[in-house]
Formats: structure tokens, C-alpha cells, sequence
């Protein structure tokens, strides 16, 4: 660590100021508006009438849910893959690796049409259901939770993967083997040993897997639609069809604080593990 | 085969599967002759290729959104890695503050921003449609910056430049010819994801693009506003292909997957 | 308040806009806002030709009439665009929020020559529409027999339906002529829309892009949509008989209009440019290529072409349009009930 405050503001302060000149100044006056009374002075009334509203209590807790459960199982599954690929021999680690950033590279748009094909009446799932004999008439899947649930997943998954892989590749290579040894079934291993010392990780790729399933317009609008109505699809409907700016800052408020909020919670869930591991 | 040689493989191939078959549907499609998406695509053409070059609009789109995604990015580093340098090796007054700020573009819904940016910065102002595209593109990526590059500082000891401080070089030598080197990977692997992130911005570009100013994707979001026909697939197969070139060749050169 | 935060902000953006001269104009210029459509076949039709003719140069700015409109709205003080393309509601929504000015037709040579409903579409005389277009149903006529728009909401049909969603530009026109089917056409759209919300679990989905329905249709995932005749060429390639619905009721539609920005500095240049649009030759041309359907009555087109559009002095008078007042004044009521009733 250097001391020398002078020279860390010198290095710090034009990114900071860049950032609240061209982002975070504007944003606040546009929040602001949100706390502002039409009498003057500041209030929250927008805020309660907003929750006092069943349609947006349902949105409200449909985002919630919904995001949630994305970032949960983007962390399940985020983490046997980033096991496995981790596991795997230099080269083969490059290649998997690229093909899990893959996705990423095409726009967010046509995965989502991508989708519309593999989850239709005819498309793939419904062929494969249908030939296990899982299901007589095709599922309708489309347009729905699930279709929203999927489509998020995919958007924001790889993030969680690389955000894991770094994480696991950064531990101590003799941890595992060490607790196994000392008796520790898998389960207590992922739990004490693996989840602590990947924290960063699981913070960091759960804080972009929640935040993003958060604002993703695109794939709500049209796997959902208005029958599945998100936060931020109604955040879009208050800005460019009834052109409250006032709702559409209250909603951004919110969103921001739910981002914040799970940021919060992902760091308490990560360091009470810490905690009880060096009780133990 | 024990139950554990067998999991890596299958759990790598649904992964797998999962996070690429939209994308092979999408590049299928480019290739059909049919009139929209399907799978298996019908037929084997390549009229939705020859098409997107056709598009006028795209050819200009393209390079704004190329100047933006290299321009915004370069920005975005020139101002993170000094800041990152900063949050990880000096003991700074209000480090949490300074984090707080820098990444907070990341979790502000994109319409918000691009409203509260037309309202607040560009109008009173009078800011240039082409300059405050570049502002806005370069506080989004701002937050990848400094994360990836705070992050493989972190994985850097620092008693080596500390040594080298020691042995006489200036802390500004030993950033260069110690530091740098030592955290390519994470300024490569930052610039793509940056890169990655600013071409596909839509909703902060679709406030601030005006007469004569578009990015790709507003321009594409504006084009299957009433029609989505393979032609869409075939410009997002494109691109990928083209980000995909970038990354092939970053790693050839740089290793960057060793730092991810 | 806001002054102070936005001062220390200032020094920094003013330092970055110093660097970057703005763009004088050595020639006049003309910044028109139009939507996005076949903006290859406009510059090769309207714009290029105009730029020849007037020895201007012609900046264009493309998007959805909501987006432009926002836009137009925050830059009031010191308007950038000239002149704008926007729907007919919106240019009352304009009009009202002292965004454009009256337009003198009297600098117009081709006026005469447009429809009647085209002339002065909200009778306030700040808007002439260029093209309209005609809403109705497009459906599998091997599937199902559409005679009025109330058949969508049959039990056999209902789950092969998709439905404009009331934010889209189609959705509330739909539900008008759903409430002229039951009705009860109340401006409020209450009976239509619980309808629809009563059916909600069966309908495949409220469209927010019509661009999705060539896709759906394709997929058999549906048989039916409302749409707006602009769509109709797509799924015509399908290879499935799609017909368009010619329900007991009629057809609904809208209208596309050209407004002239308030504070417009190049008003004649900007009225020249309308004029040259409406043009009997400029709309046929467009006409032919299928892009919009011409206002301008002493446009002739074949058979063929007319049959993809919405064309013709009956079918211009035929079409029950929903005036803009109407839409304006109720926009945000529909909104409310439609979350209600079907987003919920």
C-alpha cells in the first residue's frame, strides 16, 4: 500500500469526476424529480401511490422473483461449469471458455428471436417433449414466465461463468484435496471451503446476472410481453407511450435500489460463510 | 467411469448447448433461403448476406458504432486504469466513494440514462449529437474498466514494483515497465468486454443519435421495427464473426483467456 | 439547486465541446425527422432528387414517432430538426405542446390535389398527411372465417390470436373496432378491453413489434393478428393462405402526417421539401415500391400494386379513424385499464 494521498486523488479523481459529470449528476436531477411535490418541496407520495397499486405490486414482485431466480440459478449452474472448465487441460480451458463468451458477441435482439424459434408450438423442445413422451400436445411455453426465465438466463449466464472462473482459478490448488482429507463431504466442501474463497466471484457475476436481468428491456418485451410485465417494461411504457417522466423516474429508482439491495445481500450471504469458517 | 469423470463432460456439453444454440440458430437462418427464422433453416442461400450490404444505412451505422465501441473503450481505460491503479495499491480517502461513482453506470436502467443525458447534458449544453454519443459510450464502459482491471491488479503482487521503487526506478517507471506488462491480459480482456458492451448499446444510443447520427443497433432495432426478416440474423452473425476475429486474435497474441 | 450541481459539471463539458467546432453549414440545410422505413428507397426517391433541386443539403433523422417526438421536446428552446414525420395523434400531442406551427398550404402547388381526410387531418391546420393506411386482420383463410372483428374472441379462434398491445400504434384502433363489434364503442375502450382481458390466457400474446408476427405466423403458432396494411407484404411469402379480413364493421387504420417545427429557421425550404413529397410523381414512386400509400389523389397505380396498398378515394373515406383528440385524451386511461385488465 503507498500513503501518498496526493498522488492516489491525481490517479482516481478524473475518472470520478468524469463519471459524475457526463452520468451521475444528470441521472440525480432526473431521480430528483421523482421526490419533487407539485407544490413545491419533496416528497415520497409517488412512491407510495406507486406501491399502492396492485398491477405494480404484481410487476414489483414478478422482477423480483424473476431476477432472483435467474441469479440463483445462474450461480448453480455457473458454478459446475466453472468447475468443470477449470478442471480441464490448458488448452481445451482456452476453447471452452471462448465458446462460453461466445454468446455474448451476438446481439440480444436476434438471441431473443433465436428463442421464439427453439420454444414454439413446433420448435425443438416441444419436438423433443413430444417424442419422450413427456407431453401429448405441444406446451405453450412462449409468452410466459419460463420463456422469460430462459431467455435471461442465457443472456446473462456466461457473465456468471467468467466472473466463477477467475474466482476458482485464483484459489489455493491444495484447498479442496486439503478439506477432503480432513474428512469434509462435497457438500461441506462447496460450503466451507469453495464459497468463501470464491466470494469475489459470486458477488461480482451475481451483482451483473441480477442487475441485468433488472433492466433487460429487449427479452421481456418480446418473450413476455404485456401479459408478463416486467419493471422495466413498464418503465419503457411510462417514457415513450404516456410520457410520464415522473413515474419513469420513480421506477428507475426502485430498480436502482433493488440493484443496489442485492448487492448488499450477495456480500452478507458471502462474508457470513467467511465468518463461520474461521469460527471453525 | 466413475460418477465424477462423467460430470465434467455433461455438464460442460448442456452448458454448452444451451448458451450456443440460439446462436447457431441465428447463424443457420443467415444462411437460408426462407423468409424467417426456422430450424432446421430451409433451403441454402446466401440473398440475406448479399442483403445487409445492401443497406446503406448499415454501412454508415457501422462505422459510428466502430468508432464509439474503439474510441469510448480507449477512453474508458485511459481514465479506469489510472483509477483502478489507485483503488489497489494506495490507501485513498473515500475508495468506496470513488467506486461507487465509477461503477454506478452499470446498474441505471439505459433509457434513464439516455433521457437524463439528452436533458441535463446535451440540451443545456448544446453538446454535438457525435460528442455526446462518445461521453455516454465511454462512462458505460467505464465500470468494466476499472472492475477487470482493478481485478487483475489485484492478482498482481505488489511488492515487485515496491522492489523496483526500492531500486531506484520512479513509481511512474516502475507503473510502465513493471506493472503494464504484467496486466496485459486484464486490459485486453477489459477493452473487448468493453468493446462488447458499447456495440450493442440500445437504449442510451436511442436517445442521443440525431439527424445524421445512428449507431448499428439503433439503426437495426429501427429496421425490424416492422419487419424481422434472416437478414437481421444474418448483419448479428456478422458482427459476431467479426467480435469473434478480435478475440481470435487477441488471444493469439496477447493469451487473453489466461486472464479472464 | 439544480443550477449549482449542473455548473460543476459545466467547466468539464464545455472544455470537450470547445474542442469539437460545430458543424457550419456552408450550404443551406434542412434537418428533417422521419420514421426509420426503407430509408434506402427515400433517399434514392425523395431525398437525392430534392438535394438536386433545391442545391440543399438534407440531414435526416430516423426513429419511432414517440422517440423523435421526446427528442423534439427537450430541445423546444432551440429546435434542431426543421421539419418532422410523426402520427397523426402525436402531431396533436405536438401541436398542444407548442412543438410545431401552423403550416401554410398556401405555399403548397400540390394541396388540391390530396384527399379530403389528408388535407387537415386535426383541424387545427398544423399537419397534412402524406399516407394512411388501412388496419384490419390478416388470417388463415384454410383455419378460420373472420366476418367481424369479434370472431377473434371465439373459443376455437381465441388461442390462435395474437393482439396489438395498446401501447403500439395498432392496438387502440383494434380495440375500437372490437368495441364497435360488441357494441359498446365508449371513447374509455372499457368493454373492449375486458373482453380482451377476459380472454387474456387464451390469446398467444400482445405484440409489442408487429415485426414478431411474420415469425409466429410462420411458426403456426398463430392464425390471426391485426395489423396495419404497411405489414401485409411479408406475410404474403409465407406460402400459407393468408387473407385480409374485410370485417362487418370495417376497417380501421391511421394516418401518417408532416409538421413544420416551431422556431424553424429554413420554413420555406422545409414547406418546398413537403410539397416536393406530395408530389403526384414522388408518390407514385413510392407507391410503386410499395412503401406508403399515396394522399395524393391523381396518383394511378396497376392493379397489382393497389392491391398491397390502401388505396383509392373509397377506401380513404371508408376507414373509421379514430380522431386524435380522442386518443389523446384518453391515452393514458387506456393504458390504466389495459394493465389491469390484461397485464395482470
Amino acid at each position: 500500500m503507498f500513503q501518498n494521498r496526493a498522488e492516489a486523488l491525481a490517479l482516481a479523481l478524473p475518472a470520478a469526476i468524469f463519471a459524475a459529470a457526463v452520468f451521475l449528476v444528470p441521472v440525480v436531477i432526473l431521480l430528483s424529480d421523482g421526490f419533487r411535490a407539485p407544490t413545491g418541496g419533496w416528497t415520497i407520495s409517488a412512491y407510495t401511490d406507486f406501491f399502492s397499486n396492485s398491477l405494480n405490486q404484481t410487476v414489483f414482485l414478478r422482477t423480483l422473483r424473476l431476477s432472483a431466480l435467474v441469479t440463483v440459478a445462474s450461480a448453480v449452474i455457473g458454478y459446475a461449469a466453472a468447475f468443470a472448465i477449470v478442471s480441464l487441460e490448458p488448452g481445451a480451458k482456452g476453447k471452452v471458455t471462448g465458446l462460453v463468451v461466445l454468446p455474448l458477441m451476438i446481439s440480444p435482439v436476434a438471441r431473443t428471436y433465436a428463442w421464439i424459434v427453439i420454444l414454439g408450438r413446433t420448435g425443438i423442445v416441444n419436438q423433443a417433449f413430444q417424442a419422450l413422451g413427456i407431453t401429448e400436445a405441444p406446451l405453450r411455453i412462449l409468452f410466459s414466465e419460463t420463456a422469460i426465465f430462459i431467455g435471461l438466463l442465457q443472456l446473462f449466464l456466461p457473465l456468471m461463468i467468467i466472473s466463477l472462473i477467475s474466482a476458482l482459478e485464483n484459489m489455493p490448488k491444495d484447498a479442496i484435496p486439503a478439506a477432503r482429507v480432513l474428512g469434509a463431504n462435497w457438500f461441506q466442501v462447496f460450503w466451507k471451503v469453495v464459497l468463501p474463497l470464491t466470494k469475489e466471484g459470486l458477488v461480482i457475476g451475481g451483482t451483473l446476472v441480477f442487475t441485468g436481468s433488472l433492466t433487460a428491456y429487449i427479452t421481456p418485451a418480446i418473450l413476455g410481453g404485456s401479459k408478463v410485465l416486467m419493471l422495466e417494461t413498464l418503465l419503457y411504457q411510462q417514457v415513450a407511450v404516456s410520457n410520464n417522466f415522473v413515474a419513469a423516474s420513480v421506477i428507475a429508482f426502485i430498480l436502482i435500489v433493488m440493484s443496489f439491495a442485492a448487492n448488499i445481500l450477495l456480500k452478507r450471504v458471502a462474508t457470513a460463510r467467511n465468518k463461520q469458517r474461521s469460527q471453525a | 467411469m466413475t460418477a465424477r469423470s462423467l460430470f465434467i463432460p455433461i455438464t460442460l456439453l448442456l452448458v454448452i448447448a444451451f448458451l450456443i444454440g440460439p446462436f447457431l440458430i441465428i447463424v443457420a437462418a443467415s444462411f437460408s433461403a426462407g423468409e424467417t427464422l426456422a430450424f432446421p433453416p430451409q433451403g441454402f442461400s446466401l440473398r440475406w448476406i448479399a442483403k445487409v450490404f445492401t443497406v446503406e444505412s448499415f454501412r454508415a451505422s457501422f462505422g459510428m458504432s466502430l468508432f464509439l465501441a474503439i474510441g469510448g473503450t480507449a477512453a474508458a481505460l485511459v481514465l479506469g486504469i489510472p483509477a483502478s491503479y489507485a483503488l489497489s495499491r494506495y490507501k485513498l480517502p473515500g475508495a468506496e466513494i470513488v467506486r461507487t461513482i465509477v461503477s454506478a453506470p452499470i446498474i441505471v436502467p439505459g433509457i434513464i440514462v439516455g433521457l437524463a443525458l439528452l436533458r441535463y447534458i446535451v440540451v443545456p449544453f448544446q453538446v454535438g449529437i457525435t460528442l455526446a454519443l462518445f461521453l455516454a459510450h465511454t462512462a458505460l464502459v467505464l465500470p468494466y474498466a476499472v472492475r477487470v482491471v482493478s481485478a487483475s491488479l489485484d492478482n498482481l503482487r505488489s511488492d515487485i514494483e515496491e522492489a523496483a521503487v526500492l531500486l531506484g526506478s520512479s513509481r511512474l517507471g516502475a507503473f510502465f515497465r513493471v506493472v503494464m506488462p504484467n496486466i496485459r491480459g486484464g486490459i485486453m480482456s477489459a477493452f473487448i468486454l468493453g468493446f462488447v458492451t458499447s456495440f450493442n448499446q440500445v437504449p442510451v444510443s436511442l436517445f442521443l443519435s440525431g439527424p445524421g447520427v445512428r449507431t448499428l443497433p439503433v439503426d437495426m432495432i429501427a429496421y425490424m421495427e416492422i419487419v424481422f426478416d434472416p437478414s437481421v440474423a444474418a448483419l448479428s452473425s456478422l458482427l459476431a464473426f467479426l467480435s469473434i476475429g478480435i478475440v481470435f486474435i487477441a488471444e493469439r497474441f496477447l493469451g487473453f483467456s489466461r486472464y479472464v | 439547486m439544480n443550477k449549482v450541481i449542473l455548473a460543476s459539471g459545466a467547466a468539464l463539458m464545455l472544455a470537450m465541446s470547445a474542442a469539437q467546432t460545430p458543424a457550419l453549414a456552408q450550404e443551406k440545410t434542412l434537418t428533417i425527422s422521419v420514421y426509420a422505413l426503407a430509408q434506402d428507397e427515400y433517399k434514392q426517391i425523395v431525398y437525392e432528387p430534392f438535394q438536386k433541386i433545391c442545391g440543399c443539403k438534407l440531414v435526416v433523422e430516423t426513429g419511432n414517432s414517440v422517440e423523435r417526438l421526446a427528442k423534439m421536446e427537450a430541445n423546444k428552446a432551440n429546435p434542431v430538426v426543421d421539419m418532422a414525420v410523426i402520427s397523426m395523434a402525436d402531431a396533436l400531442a405536438a401541436s398542444r405542446a407548442g412543438l410545431i406551427d401552423k403550416v401554410d398550404t398556401s405555399k403548397l402547388s400540390n394541396f388540391g390535389k390530396l384527399y379530403d381526410i389528408a388535407k387537415d387531418p386535426n383541424g387545427d391546420g398544423m399537419s397534412v398527411g402524406y399516407t394512411f393506411y388501412a388496419t384490419s386482420i390478416a388470417y388463415r383463410s384454410d383455419k378460420m372465417k373472420i366476418d367481424s372483428w369479434a370472431d377473434l374472441l371465439k373459443p376455437e379462434y381465441a388461442s390462435h390470436v395474437a393482439w396489438p398491445n395498446v401501447t403500439t400504434n395498432q392496438g387502440p384502433p383494434a380495440l375500437y373496432m372490437l368495441g364497435l363489434a360488441l357494441a359498446k364503442d365508449t371513447p374509455d375502450l372499457k368493454a373492449p378491453i375486458e373482453a380482451v382481458g377476459a380472454k387474456k390466457g387464451e390469446i398467444v400474446t400482445f405484440y409489442e413489434k408487429s415485426s414478431q408476427l411474420v415469425q409466429l405466423m410462420q411458426q403456426e403458432e398463430i392464425w390471426a393478428a391485426p395489423i396495419g396494411r404497411f405489414t401485409w407484404a411479408p406475410f404474403t411469402k409465407l406460402g400459407f393462405p393468408i387473407a385480409w379480413a374485410m370485417p362487418k364493421e370495417g376497417q380501421t387504420g391511421g394516418m401518417n402526417v408532416m409538421t413544420v417545427t416551431k422556431g424553424s429557421k429554413n420554413r420555406d425550404l422545409a414547406l418546398q421539401f413537403m410539397d416536393f413529397w406530395l408530389s403526384t410523381e414522388v408518390q407514385t414512386k413510392l407507391a410503386e415500391k410499395l412503401i406508403d400509400s399515396p394522399s395524393n389523389k391523381d396518383v394511378k397505380l396497376s392493379e397489382a400494386i393497389a392491391n398491397n396498398l390502401t388505396y383509392g378515394e373509397e377506401t380513404a373515406k371508408s376507414l373509421k379513424l379514430i380522431p386524435s383528440a380522442v386518443a389523446l385524451d384518453n391515452r393514458a386511461g387506456w393504458i390504466k385499464t389495459w394493465n389491469e385488465k390484461v397485464g395482470q
